[in-house]
């Protein structure tokens, strides 16, 4: 409990300094765009391969589930779009980023600091926290809500594809089903969600780094706590977002 | 000129400094040597302030540097240049980029004007046309080198260098050691280096300072190592066969 305690002291510590002013603004822009490419850019793929298979197969389940000759095709479209938009674009993605995005940071911040970059840096009178995680905070928590809504439109399109490949229900029950009593507050619910889940996600995973000891080996458990720590915190902050935004 | 008084150090309890006193000039490489554990390299760590000291005071001229805040800190730093034992090249840098590092953000320099320095630099530790590669396709002599350049960048007042040999084969190791002593001379910088090589001290050790259990046991020159009375500082600097045989000679 003390060491748990002692941890969050911290990581809000280091996030006093994380959140200073950037020792020169210019420096800060080109690291936002290289973090952006590495943290955003290079999960597209993974994101959007998850995000089609899972519409898919989403559509498969419900559909199938679906017996009674009383309710209306169409709201296979409509579940699978609430399922995707409430829950999986956000929370889902968040968790597979937590493993791939969250142990990347941790290690890449981690094995600078057993290898003394961040000595270096210090020496140099760089700051160093805010140089290395700010513009990966930053580029995380701006742009992933963007990958959230490229998930929920390839969800939707890989529902579509087993429709036209299985024929479980029409083309337009779906879109009927998808256009049905459709709430724009669930899109931007579910964007705020990424925002605040990618934050943890780089947030922790940076601290975790940042203060990894014991050589490769401490840099490998490093970056465990911080895939282990990052999703469980994204499942409390889902909880209490849910419970603010949908109440 | 680096100064300090009555320094202490504690980790876990454990006295790491004790009470060290010393004074380094411009213009001198000062060496502090000692056997591993003997807290050279806290003691080096203390005085660019990646340790806070318990007690005693550093001073940077006339500047008491583990005083200061934060912000005025960093102005001293901006003066040091250091050089670590594993070079602490950035991994996500190239060559030039890492030595452009510390001009991106303390310099208004144009790009023309940084490449220019960053030319001068690698020129200054014989280095050509290695300005695209990335330290990991470099030798390590060649990463001190990059290092020594890239400590070198904005001309600083004070450089430190922790175990610059280590790694190296005993050729390389007096070319990086000639290397920082031609540099702090020509520039007038106080050089502190923390080294356990005998070769490095009987190159360029304008001053040396021996620290055995956290105490800085003796102070002297290269010139008068030898024939020290300490014997403590004695067994550590004729530990070898080799050594002793020359120790009997003189």
């Amino acid at each position: 409990m003390k060491n748990t305690l002692e941890h969050i002291g911290q990581y809000f510590l280091l996030m006093k300094v994380v959140f200073s002013k950037p020792d020169k603004k210019s420096v800060f822009r080109k690291q936002f765009f290289v973090d952006a490419e590495k943290l955003v850019i290079d999960s597209i793929p993974i994101v959007a391969i998850i995000s089609v298979f899972i519409g898919a197969v989403i559509v498969i389940q419900t559909a199938y589930n679906i017996e009674s000759p009383l309710i209306p095709k169409m709201y296979v479209g409509y579940m699978a779009r609430e399922s995707l938009v409430l829950e999986f674009c956000s929370t889902m993605i968040a968790l597979i980023l937590a493993g791939k995005v969250g142990s990347n940071i941790s290690s890449e911040i981690g094995s600078m600091r057993i290898s003394e970059q961040i000595d270096a840096m210090e020496i140099m009178g760089v700051n160093s926290a805010n140089f290395l995680i700010l513009p990966k905070i930053a580029a995380s928590t701006l742009l992933n809500p963007l990958l959230m809504l490229m998930s929920f439109i390839l969800g939707l399109f890989g529902g579509a594809l087993i429709i036209g490949i299985t024929g479980v229900i029409t083309l337009s029950q779906y879109t009927e089903g998808i256009q049905f009593s459709f709430r724009v507050y669930y899109v931007i619910y579910s964007m705020i969600k990424m925002s605040v889940f990618s934050f943890l996600i780089t947030s922790i995973s940076s601290y975790f780094g940042y203060y990894a000891r014991g050589g490769s080996l401490g840099v490998g458990r490093s970056s465990t706590k911080a895939i282990v720590v990052s999703s469980v915190a994204i499942l409390i902050f889902n909880l209490i977002i849910t419970q603010l935004m949908l109440n | 000129m680096i100064t300090v008084k009555n320094l202490n150090k504690y980790f876990d309890g454990v006295h790491v400094l004790k009470d060290i006193n010393f004074e380094y000039s411009p213009g001198e490489c000062s060496l502090i040597i000692g056997a591993s554990g003997s807290g050279k390299t806290v003691l080096l760590k203390s005085l660019v302030g990646l340790h806070n000291p318990d007690s005693g005071e550093i001073w940077y001229n006339d500047r008491l540097f583990n005083k200061l805040s934060f912000r005025d800190k960093k102005e001293i730093r901006k003066e040091i240049g250091m050089l670590f034992q594993g070079s602490a090249l950035f991994d996500f840098a190239t060559v030039q980029e890492n030595i452009m590092f510390p001009m991106d953000f303390f310099t208004d320099w144009t790009y023309a004007q940084k490449l220019k320095r960053v030319n001068f630099c690698l020129d200054r530790v014989s280095l050509k046309n290695v300005n695209n590669l990335y330290p990991n396709e470099i030798s390590g002599g060649m990463q001190k080198r990059v290092g020594i350049a890239r400590a070198i960048a904005l001309n600083p007042k004070y450089l430190f260098c922790d175990e610059p040999n280590s790694g190296l084969d005993p050729q390389t190791s007096i070319v990086i050691d000639r290397l920082i002593s031609e540099i702090t001379k020509e520039y007038n910088i106080t050089t502190v280096i923390n080294t356990h090589d005998m070769n490095s001290v009987m190159e360029i050790g304008d001053k040396v300072g021996f620290i055995h259990k956290g105490n800085l046991l003796w102070e002297g020159s290269k010139d008068n190592i030898l024939t020290s009375q300490s014997k403590e500082l004695n067994d550590f600097v004729f530990a070898t066969e080799l050594a002793k045989k020359l120790k009997s000679a003189i």
